[in-house]
């Protein structure tokens, strides 16, 4: 069995797994999508957008969180926060220390002093 | 410049902290003969001219302080900021809601979400100065995304604007372990401006806060109901239609909150004045429709589903569901 395969069929069963608590009411269009129906790049596929919750709620499991947190976290963004933290949440900013500063004002310093 | 030198932490992480240092001055010291001038153009343009309506100075003393621990600045900045919005949270509470452990630090993304998680709107204003400045002088601390090193090596740090001093051209946050620190507006900008001027508000269901824009503040709004916030949702949309009573993600938001909770009734009423308001808008009309449908209104429903098709768009599968379904309902009880 080729790796796209593979790849495939593990897509399929996350989404069986995790990704139904993410799909909407029936009947009615959500507000996001009715709001953003006049702009033509969101028409996005309903289906693509709950992989991209799933793979993102993977890659939150590799970080280090419990299947069930990584879930209700994601469940806790809008398509498009998924969409832009899709293949990018290793490098996106996570605010943390806030000793740097000090650190900060010393290479300010230096930036300034090689300046002049 | 009234900066605090941080008490040392754990042995680990000073020596974490030892090794990034000289990396970063290395980098800085590469970095330096590329770099241009260190442009400011948004502390200039508030010197240049204080913006109108703008108070020369408010601190907002009542926002209770966090002191965080070691790479939790998210959730601390949050618990400030919760706090403020009338919803008890702190640091420990907060933590398994936004904290990474693999990235140690905690995402702008997840810092929106677990503010909806807790019921209330999560907003970020225009990446604008004179826009945050605006917020805390309305009562609303800020929480804003800072870069503490450089460019090349960035610190990124969340902290909690509460206060400034146009006059005396300073800022004060809430920081790290420091309550009370006072920086000059240029050095915030600074610090600010690698995030793109990223900033969050926690707002209180039904608040609206000033420097809101009709379809971000909408869609803010949005994202509660679709976290499941949705009696916190219809408040907020209830507070955005009075400001502005066209929107349509306010009225379509409307109907769908109090359809969730079950006000078919209500639901029809907003759903109705969206399509009188948006008579090009498909999704009203096919939620109009179904909610009639369900209400037992056929002949209107039937009407209102049609409107929905020939409007065509992105959710005419939708509209086209609605309507057989309609159709179906009506065949068997004429």
């Amino acid at each position: 069995m080729s790796n796209a395969f593979i790849r495939f069929v593990s897509r399929i069963l996350v989404v069986c797994m995790i990704g139904m608590p993410f799909s909407v009411q029936a009947g009615l269009v959500g507000t996001g999508e009715a709001v953003s129906a006049a702009q033509a790049q969101v028409a996005r596929d309903a289906v693509l957008r709950v992989i991209d919750r799933a793979e993102i709620a993977q890659q939150l499991q590799t970080l280090g969180l419990s299947p069930q947190a990584a879930k209700d976290r994601v469940n806790a963004l809008t398509d498009s926060e998924v969409a832009q933290l899709a293949g990018r949440i290793a490098s996106a900013p996570a605010g943390a220390d806030g000793s740097g500063v000090v650190l900060l004002i010393l290479i300010v310093a230096l930036v300034w002093w090689l300046w002049k | 410049m009234a900066l605090e030198i941080a008490p040392a932490s754990r042995g680990i992480q000073k020596a974490r902290a030892r090794a990034g240092f000289l990396f970063a001055l290395l980098a800085a010291a590469a970095a330096a003969p590329l770099s241009g001038c260190v442009s400011l153009p948004q502390t200039e343009g508030l010197r240049a001219a204080a913006p109108a309506g703008l108070p020369a100075r408010t601190e907002l003393l009542d926002v209770a302080f966090h002191q965080q621990d070691d790479f939790l600045c998210g959730p601390a900045a949050l618990a400030m900021a919760f706090d403020a919005a009338g919803v008890a949270a702190t640091i420990a509470s907060l933590t398994p809601l936004v904290y990474l452990p693999g990235r140690q630090g905690s995402l702008q993304a997840e810092m929106l979400g677990a503010t909806r998680r807790h019921g209330l709107v999560a907003y970020t204003p225009p990446p604008r100065l004179e826009s945050v400045l605006r917020e805390v002088a309305s009562g609303t601390p800020v929480v804003v995304l800072l870069n503490l090193g450089i460019r090349l090596v960035p610190l990124w740090h969340y902290a909690v604007l509460v206060g400034y001093d146009l006059e005396a051209g300073h800022v004060v946050l809430r920081s790290g372990d420091a309550p009370r620190k006072v920086v000059p507006i240029g050095f915030f900008e600074y610090l600010w401006q690698d995030s793109g001027y990223w900033a969050m508000l926690a707002l209180a269901p039904g608040r609206v806060p000033p420097s809101a824009r009709e379809p971000e503040f909408a869609a803010a709004v949005a994202a509660l109901e679709r976290a499941g916030r949705v009696r916190e949702s219809r408040a907020s949309y209830r507070a955005l239609l009075e400001r502005w009573p066209q929107s349509l993600g306010g009225l379509v938001g409307l109907g769908n909150a109090e359809y969730a909770l079950g006000k078919r009734a209500a639901a029809e009423r907003a759903f109705r004045r969206a399509t009188l308001a948006h008579p090009d808008s498909a999704p009203a009309f096919n939620n109009l429709a179904h909610v009639l449908g369900e209400l037992g209104r056929h002949a209107e429903a039937e009407a209102a589903a049609r409107s929905a098709v020939a409007l065509g768009g992105p959710t005419l599968a939708q509209a086209q569901k609605t309507l057989a379904e309609i159709l179906a309902r009506r065949a068997s009880r004429p």
